[in-house]
């Protein structure tokens, strides 16, 4: 699929995967990328300028396991940033479904 | 691919970042890279599935650019330095490139204004001579012109020169709006941070 279209698309599913709860980077990129097919390292460099936008907060946590693990919280912008990103997402795909309909049945 | 060339050729993809922003960006790849390991994936493995550490370098880079400058980020050394040496290669620049053409293009604003000024005062003084040589014949003469030539002549000349004048304050406007521009774009070069 398209590189740009996947990586805006992304921005959305890592904003929404974060609404849930909080998870530290490796979790989170398992998360994605159980879901859709991305190269696991473009979810760092999207994090990091979502963090330095506001959108997240991170903090470090001790782990049961071992060592210390970096999570990742929304903050209130973020999730409102989330709200206005999937109302344009769901607009868009049915957009794009009404098209698709319309061809398929033409 | 091992972990330490992913590392290693991710850090080297950063380039010119400063050192604080380089280590907390491979941070993240560490410690993906150690709970990978915990879960028994081996390295090669865990390199493959996060991808081409160069593109991922650029990556950091490109979301660099389009922050905005007020988004996070304080003033460093490596900032400072980078403004200084952009405000040096500029200054060379104006010196060498751009003042010249622009003292010249002060000389010709300079020389068509004289000449915009000049058109009215011509038809100015054309008109005057006449009154002149009516009032003060001894004095003035029309050394034989026509004196209907004059007032038409100067009236023409004075129109013209208004027009003139109006075109050259149009002229001088986008003069400077074009020197303030490109005061503004050297301020912009000197003051972002990369």
């Amino acid at each position: 699929m398209n590189i740009q279209f996947k990586k805006g698309v992304l921005e959305l599913c890592v904003l929404v995967v974060l609404c849930r709860k909080d998870y530290y980077g490796y979790e989170l990129v398992q998360a994605i990328s159980k879901s859709i097919d991305i190269a696991e390292g473009t979810v760092y460099p999207l994090l990091r300028r979502l963090t330095k936008e506001g959108y997240f907060k991170s903090y470090i946590q001790e782990s049961a396991e071992g060592p210390a693990r970096k999570y990742y919280q929304i903050t209130e912008k973020g999730r409102e940033y989330q709200a206005v990103l999937l109302e344009e997402w769901n607009r868009f795909i049915t957009g794009v479904n009404a098209l698709i309909g319309k061809e398929a049945a033409a | 691919m091992r972990k330490d060339q992913f590392l290693a050729q991710l850090r080297r993809s950063l380039g010119g970042m400063d050192e604080t922003e380089k280590k907390e960006i491979l941070y993240d790849y560490e410690e993906h890279f150690r709970i990978g390991a915990a879960e028994g994936k081996d390295e090669e493995q865990i390199a493959g599935s996060l991808g081409n550490p160069r593109v991922i370098g650029n990556s950091y880079r490109i979301e660099g650019m389009l922050e905005e400058p007020s988004a996070g980020g304080g003033v460093t050394a490596g900032s400072v330095l980078r403004a200084v040496f952009a405000s040096l290669s500029l200054t060379f620049f104006n010196l060498v490139v751009v003042i010249g053409p622009f003292f010249g293009l002060v000389g010709v604003m300079i020389g068509l204004w004289a000449a915009a000024v000049s058109l009215p005062l011509a038809g100015i003084a054309g008109i005057v001579a006449l009154v002149a040589s009516a009032v003060v014949p001894h004095l003035f003469s029309l050394s034989g012109m026509n004196p209907g030539f004059l007032v038409f002549a100067g009236i023409g000349v004075s129109a013209l020169g208004v027009l003139a004048v109006i075109g050259m304050l149009l002229l001088t406007k986008m003069f400077i709006h074009g020197v303030a521009e490109y005061v503004k774009m050297n301020v912009r070069i000197v003051t972002r941070r990369r």
